[in-house]
């Protein structure tokens, strides 16, 4: 069992993943247009407005959780200066995703509020003739780019560790060069992001936001599918390494996470929503219960998924 | 207050880094994500150990068929460096899959591939010309980045200065001509320490032999901590 690195980073991986996938799945219902078909899009709202904030926490977390940083925080800054530590990338890609983040979510709710936009645009001269849309559009782009990076990196953060944690270095495939982690993370993050945005907050806000997009249970459902076979591939890949990286996959799965994974992750945030969105298929709508169920399921399975890996990392036996 | 490593070393001009201390330059790196993007990036940062690195100037090495496990050299080094209780560099771990070794003390390995010198995203762990990996506790902003990428476990987080710290080899004995108090310490002389560049040392001529050995030579990290076993 690692015993290093416990909840609070867990938490905070889990924060950045949350905060980049609304993003993403805000980013692509306003680069699709979808988003001016109707006068009002919660899943727009919600995700452009939380994902800043969001992942804003989440740093906020990961300053708290430093020894030294938290008393004479000046250090902080020296971690922008060593480039080859993932760690330093990762602090580049949060100082630029958070403000852009932030960005949108204010443009946004503009947009929604036009009276206030005036307001604020009447006072302040200059914003007068700012092209609202174009700004927008670009922090959409760019921001869109930093959230992938933001869900990548706290992937990549445990796998780049190599030797020293099998599971969370683990390949993709047996033998096959590509660190699993970064793309584990990145579909949750997507998936988290889904589940706040879409089945939480547009159930919550409207029910029938549902019924506009004809294909979103299915891409959904392909999204939890993705991350159950790319957990199963996790496990297959770090148990056959042997070792300290089949001793992480016996924690998951039998061992002292056994009931986290299962329950935690396996049945609240795979079988559960996934099952809720294929009934909503035959349905033709989720009912607000089944919707607000699936996303809370899944929001809470991307923390479990986050704690059950941390936790599950076993060092080599020396 | 403890000393600290640093004031323990004393002179920093007396440990100069190798100058490859930081792994990656940013000019390579601003070229890697120019021309590779992220994801190549990204696989390009799993640990490269084909890092040129200074040659080690000093060699520990660790007969485990001498070592009785008494712990003599854990002591004198938690009296050594006034570590608190339940805090030690030194640790015993079981004989693995050698059934011929009794006993394995680890400490930190002076890698010259080191791992927590890479992860590290202040440059608070640098490698010196000598070989010897130290951590500056000035910039160590404590996020246990290199404690959990160490594959010998070999870091220890000091709840009291919350910052990382681990063997530095005794450098400020070794700098005056001295060996690290492990080794003085060892009843059963089971610890030798010397110079790699001198051909007539004992440590040499072991290294020379091939009866020194990496511990776990698949990770990739080059110790300058070696264990003779048995043949």
């Amino acid at each position: 069992m690692q015993e290093v690195w416990h909840w609070l980073p867990a938490i905070y991986l889990f924060l950045g993943g949350l905060g980049a996938g609304s993003f993403l799945v805000a980013a692509a219902v306003e680069l699709t247009g979808e988003r001016y078909k109707h006068e009002f899009c919660p899943t727009t709202l919600v995700g452009s407005t939380i994902a800043g904030p969001v992942v804003a926490v989440g740093a906020l977390l990961l300053i708290v959780d430093l020894g030294a940083g938290v008393r004479e925080p000046w250090r902080i800054f020296y971690m922008f200066t060593k480039f080859s530590s993932v760690m330093t990338w990762g602090i580049w890609i949060l100082s630029l995703f958070i403000p852009i983040a932030f960005l949108y979510g204010f443009l946004e709710l503009m947009e929604v509020y036009p009276d206030v936009w005036k307001k604020i645009a009447g006072k302040l001269g200059i914003l007068k003739n700012l092209p609202l849309r174009r700004v927008k559009r670009f922090s959409v782009v760019a921001g869109s780019m930093l959230a992938v990076g933001t869900g990548i990196y706290t992937g990549v953060l445990i796998s780049a560790i190599g030797p020293a944690m099998p599971l969370w270095s683990a390949d993709l495939w047996p033998g096959l060069p590509v660190p699993m982690m970064p793309i584990l993370f990145l579909v949750s993050a997507v998936s988290t992001g889904m589940g706040l945005t879409i089945d939480l907050s547009a159930t919550i806000a409207l029910p029938e936001v549902q019924r506009r997009f004809d294909g979103l249970p299915i891409i959904h459902m392909a999204a939890i599918g993705l991350e159950a076979i790319l957990v199963g591939l996790l496990l297959y890949s770090a148990n056959s390494l042997g070792g300290a990286g089949a001793a992480s996959a016996d924690i998951m799965v039998t061992g002292h996470m056994r009931a986290a994974f299962w329950i935690g992750f396996v049945a609240i945030g795979l079988v559960f929503p996934f099952v809720v969105h294929a009934y909503a298929i035959g349905a033709g709508s989720h009912s607000p219960i089944s919707g607000i169920g699936s996303g809370v399921g899944i929001v809470v399975a991307g923390l479990f998924l986050r704690y059950i890996i941390l936790a599950s990392g076993m060092p080599p036996v020396l | 207050m403890r000393l600290t490593n640093m004031d323990k070393a004393r002179d920093p001009k007396l440990l100069p880094t190798d100058g490859s201390g930081t792994g990656v330059s940013r000019r390579t790196f601003l070229k890697a994500g120019l021309t590779g993007g992220f994801l190549a990036a990204v696989g390009a940062s799993r640990l490269s150990p084909s890092q040129a690195s200074a040659k080690a100037k000093y060699a520990m090495i660790i007969d485990t068929t001498q070592c009785t496990g008494c712990g003599a050299c854990q002591d004198a080094c938690n009296l050594r460096n006034d570590l608190p209780e339940g805090i030690s560099y030194i640790r015993f771990c079981g004989k693995g899959e050698d059934e011929k070794a009794q006993c394995l003390p680890v400490q930190c390995q002076h890698c010259a591939n080191a791992p927590c010198e890479t992860v590290c995203p202040t440059g608070a762990t640098y490698r010196t010309k000598d070989g010897v990996v130290l951590v500056n506790d000035k910039l160590c902003v404590g996020c246990r980045y290199c404690e959990v990428a160490c594959p010998y476990q070999a870091r220890r987080f000091d709840h009291e200065r919350g910052v990382v710290d681990k063997c530095w080899l005794c450098l400020d004995y070794v700098l005056g001509g001295g060996e690290p108090a492990c080794v003085h310490a060892c009843l059963q002389g089971a610890r030798l320490f010397g110079q790699l560049d001198n051909p007539d040392s004992q440590v040499a001529r072991l290294v020379a032999s091939g009866k020194a050995k990496q511990l776990h030579p698949e990770f990739g990290t080059h110790p300058a901590v070696l264990y003779y076993v048995m043949a």
